[in-house]
């Protein structure tokens, strides 16, 4: 049931992408129309022409892209962009026979249905058929069967075309919108030169924070320690003494818990023999907001992607706890996709939002995540709630 | 004496104002940033009754670079009279230079970590609030060890290096003479050798005259 549902919803996207395409095709070849006025200026002052074609293409450019969104939503079509405005155009210029094909198709379709159907419901009513010819005769039964064999067989044709002219405008568009090999070769290069680029800065940034956090915590602590047991070593009352030194005992204590939490936050070594699960079980345990968490990995990712995966959240529950005011935190880990090998984490929380994901911390992890080619998205809309949505690649 | 502290640590600032208090000292003020203290040294100031000595740190916030150490420039340009010691977490070499090449009397520049060793760091106060100077031991060392003037320096005695080494740092006389253990007489001759062999004028005041070798050092 769930599959003819499916199949019908297709044929229903389907037809309705070639019905816009084939509208977008007027759209197309009144620009082109229009655009052929262009060449006036150009042949009037030729030195106008750079700016014509530039302009002419610009316009393509949004064509394009409408188109982009129909193929897209109605066609499955993924793999399109980035192009020229030469490019769009190009493909607007060739584009629009195969939207007049595709309405053309849809137009047999049409007068085909209208015939069965004005046949079907005489045939029914046994009345007489007047669509055709005037003084048309009775549809009997036979002229029914008679007829249904070359309708059913032109129907299949039908389809077959509009399924066709589907294809071929996916076709067209990936031969001059999607790109190249060359292209796609050169747009990972440059997203790995950024990728590595983000590394060294997110190697720096962490780097700072260790030393920020040794000096301005540790290091003043132990100082302070230091102090106190000077003072108690000049003191010359005995009970300000003892009382000094029991001070300073303390104070030892918080320096040792102070040294703890760094080291934990350079990293978390609990990470390599516990494993993911349990760590961010405890960072939910330590959280001042109260944290559900949804698990379902079933087994252990690799190293590197835990690593991301456990800053990740860390950071993320940090930054709820600290600006956002949120009652609760959701935290969920899975796989994208039941077979997929792509690894999803998502930390909600119904805080205020407003979250800066180019602020210090979330930078830092966008920058995280794109070193191991994963994809970082933070939505936080004034008034909450605040998701960000990690999906790493486990290979 | 009367003193502001600049630290933000809150917890250090305030083991630093009980021991203040400890040695008698008095604590009017203590702030976590550099323009807090600006305006408190100004508000004394304008009231007539200016600290004795500011005591900065040189890390604080917003930035955590040399806000404290930019404070204390600026109390030294309008304030002549305020001694400032200044608190810094590392020997910055530039700024040490640039501290005591400035020639200035009533200043001081410690590591931080010397605040432990509070004889030292009461004593450098003192010398500071007695209009003296105070470079804290790392510096003088780093200054000794990476002088143009290696030649003159390798024709001193050890006794006569560890001299000058206190002299650079702002020491009395008396006050070598304890550290080493040692009578001020032999003190004073260790002294007018080590400068007769650098080729330094015997400068009158004491911190004049560390001022003196501290200046032939980064020179």
């Amino acid at each position: 049931m769930r599959n003819h549902d499916g199949l019908l919803r297709r044929s229903a996207t389907t037809l309705t992408g070639v019905l816009l395409g084939s509208l977008l095709a007027w759209l197309e070849f009144a620009f082109l129309l229009v655009g052929s006025l262009g060449l006036i200026p150009i042949v009037a002052a030729p030195r106008s022409r750079e700016r014509v074609v530039r302009f002419a293409h610009r316009c393509a450019r949004q064509l394009a892209v409408l188109e982009q969104r129909r193929l897209h939503r109605f066609h499955r079509v993924d793999d399109l962009g980035p192009y020229s405005d030469r490019q769009a155009f190009q493909y607007v210029s060739r584009r629009w026979p195969i939207g007049a094909l595709g309405g053309l198709v849809l137009l047999v379709l049409t007068f085909g249905l209208l015939v069965a159907a004005s046949m079907i419901s005489a045939w029914i009513a046994g009345g007489t058929w007047s669509l055709i010819e005037e003084d048309g005769g009775q549809v009997t039964t036979a002229t029914v069967v008679v007829i249904a064999l070359p309708g059913l067989l032109l129907l299949y044709l039908n389809v077959m075309g509009i399924v066709g002219v589907a294809d071929l405008d996916a076709a067209i568009a990936r031969r001059y919108l999607a790109p190249s090999a060359e292209d796609v070769l050169a747009r990972r290069v440059s997203e790995l030169t950024l990728s590595r680029a983000e590394v060294v800065q997110v190697v720096n940034d962490e780097r700072r924070r260790i030393e920020r956090d040794l000096h301005d915590g540790v290091q003043q602590r132990l100082v302070a320690l230091g102090l106190l047991l000077s003072r108690a070593r000049r003191a010359k009352d005995p009970v300000l003494a003892a009382d000094l030194v029991r001070q300073a005992h303390e104070a030892s204590e918080r320096a040792v818990a102070d040294l703890r939490d760094v080291a934990w936050r350079v990293y978390p070594t609990v990470l390599d023999h516990l494993g993911l699960r349990d760590v961010i079980a405890d960072v939910a345990e330590r959280s001042s907001i109260p944290v559900n968490l949804r698990y379902d990995l079933t087994e252990r990712p690799p190293t590197s992607v835990e690593t991301v995966a456990y800053f990740v959240i860390a950071e993320a529950v940090t930054n709820a706890a600290k600006h956002s005011g949120a009652h609760t935190i959701e935290i969920e880990v899975g796989r994208s996709s039941p077979d997929g090998d792509r690894i999803l984490v998502v930390v909600t929380d119904d805080g205020r939002g407003g979250a800066d994901p180019g602020g210090r911390g979330l930078g830092g992890l966008a920058g995280r995540v794109a070193a191991v080619d994963g994809t970082f998205q933070v939505q936080s809309p004034p008034g909450g709630p605040t998701v960000v949505r990690v999906e790493l690649p486990c290979v | 004496m009367r003193l502001i502290l600049a630290d933000d640590t809150v917890l250090l600032r305030e083991g630093m104002v009980r021991l203040m208090e400890e040695e008698g000292h008095e604590v009017i003020a203590s702030v976590g940033d550099g323009q807090t203290l600006i305006a408190a040294v100004t508000r004394f100031a304008d009231a007539g009754e200016p600290p004795d000595v500011v005591v900065v740190d040189v890390r604080m916030p917003p930035t955590h670079t040399d806000e404290g150490l930019r404070a204390a420039l600026t109390i030294r340009e309008r304030w002549p009279d305020i001694g400032v010691l200044v608190l810094s977490q590392y020997v910055e070499k530039a700024y040490a230079t640039e501290l005591i090449t400035s020639g200035q009397e009533g200043f001081g520049y410690l590591l931080k970590d010397r605040v432990m060793r509070v004889e030292e760091f009461v004593e450098a106060l003192d010398r500071i609030g007695a209009g003296g100077v105070a470079f804290d031991p790392d510096v003088v060392r780093q200054l000794l060890a990476r002088t143009t003037h290696t030649d003159p320096l390798s024709k001193l005695t050890p006794r006569e290096r560890e001299v000058l080494a206190l002299m650079a740092e702002g020491h009395t006389n008396q006050g070598i003479a304890g550290k080493l253990f040692i009578s001020q007489s032999a003190v004073e001759k260790n002294v007018n050798a080590l400068l007769d062999k650098l080729g330094i004028a015997p400068e009158p005041g004491y911190s004049r005259r560390s001022l003196a070798i501290a200046t032939y050092l980064t020179n």
